[in-house]
């Protein structure tokens, strides 16, 4: 959609009713930045513009929706946003009747055939790392060539730069939870550095089973470049081959959400 | 449910290069002789294998470690 018809779109939707807020980017002292525009300046939806910036608007909308469930958000949405919103919906962080959704291509990019964003494609990494460390072009199954001690020491390399900023969990547009397991007191602690590797990254990837839906935030905001979409990449393909669950697309509900098999026994009176 | 979420652990591990540490079995409180029989195999598989690299210092390729062993890194590992 052009810019013209969305703002266009946008007003309406607002002028009727139809959203009470609207979830997009403005450009703020020349950076494109989530912006959340409301009936009260709808002028001001003359400056929404449509560019490579990306965030995850979808979880501002949870956390909006938290303070406010019956407040009806409207927001612009890539193919990752709907993957994103897709899975909040069927963990239940948003109701399907209060979002509406404008949809918008994929960042501009020459490799939108395969998917992907432009914005996010990694940097040819450099020689010692190339040496040392994990590619963060390569695939799963070029990782895999490697032999397992040199996987681990190559994952190992990646992992002991990590500084613990939780950049790739507040990023997240599916880490939702209200207590968070990497700051859990006995699993990791908190409060010293640097963070236990593997175990820290290991929790993360566990998590994002059936949750992570490939929008690469968290590389994109990782300050040491681990290259977790591989990693997290890899965690979808076993839940996809094992679990026969494809997380963005599927509508069913996670099958890591299930704690085991549904009893189907009564229970017998005493 | 239980042996695929194992799958899954086992599958991640081995991504990482730490393969074939876990085992799932389901025995029964009856079966001694089958329970003796694989927790003996799967000692010899772990024993095959090695210490658990992850306790040892990480050699990364490449970079190499002071080996002091007042290393708080190396408590930290431990």
């Amino acid at each position: 959609m052009k810019t013209k018809a969305m703002i266009a779109e946008v007003k309406r939707w607002l002028e009727n009713c139809t959203v009470d807020i609207f979830l997009g980017y403005k450009m703020v002292l020349n950076h494109p930045l989530p912006h959340c525009f409301g009936k009260e300046n709808i002028e001001e939806v003359d400056d929404l513009i449509i560019g490579p910036a990306r965030y995850s608007l979808e979880k501002i909308a949870t956390h909006i929706a938290a303070a406010k469930p019956d407040i009806k958000i409207g927001m612009m949405a890539r193919d990752c946003n709907q993957r994103a919103l897709n899975v909040l919906l069927i963990w239940n962080q948003l109701q399907p009747e209060h979002v509406q959704t404008v949809n918008v291509n994929c960042c501009p990019s020459s490799l939108k055939k395969h998917g992907d964003c432009s914005y996010l494609e990694p940097q040819p990494p450099g020689a010692y790392k190339q040496r040392v460390g994990v590619d963060n072009r390569l695939s799963s199954q070029e990782v895999e060539r490697f032999s397992p001690p040199e996987r681990l020491s190559r994952w190992m390399y990646e992992f002991q730069k990590c500084i613990k900023c939780y950049g790739c969990r507040n990023i997240c547009p599916v880490c939702f939870c209200k207590e968070c397991s990497l700051e859990h007191k006995e699993l990791i602690g908190t409060g010293t550095l640097p963070p236990e590797a593997p175990i820290f990254h290991l929790i993360r990837a566990i998590h994002m089973a059936g949750r992570c839906i490939d929008c690469g935030l968290c590389e994109d905001a990782c300050p040491v470049d681990i290259p977790l979409r591989s990693l997290y990449r890899k965690v979808n393909e076993i839940v996809a081959t094992v679990f026969d669950y494809e997380t963005g697309s599927s509508p069913d509900q996670s099958p890591l959400n299930i704690l085991g098999e549904t009893v189907t026994l009564e229970p017998k009176p005493i | 449910m239980t042996i695929k979420r194992i799958t899954f652990l086992q599958e991640l591990l081995n991504f990482l290069g730490l393969g074939g540490r876990v085992h799932l079995a389901w025995i029964s409180s009856a079966e001694a002789q089958k329970f003796v029989q694989v927790v003996t195999d799967f000692t010899e598989k772990i024993r095959a294998l090695g210490p658990n690299p992850l306790q040892q210092r990480q050699h990364i390729r490449g970079l190499h470690y002071e080996d002091k062993g007042d290393d708080s890194r190396s408590q930290a590992m431990a």
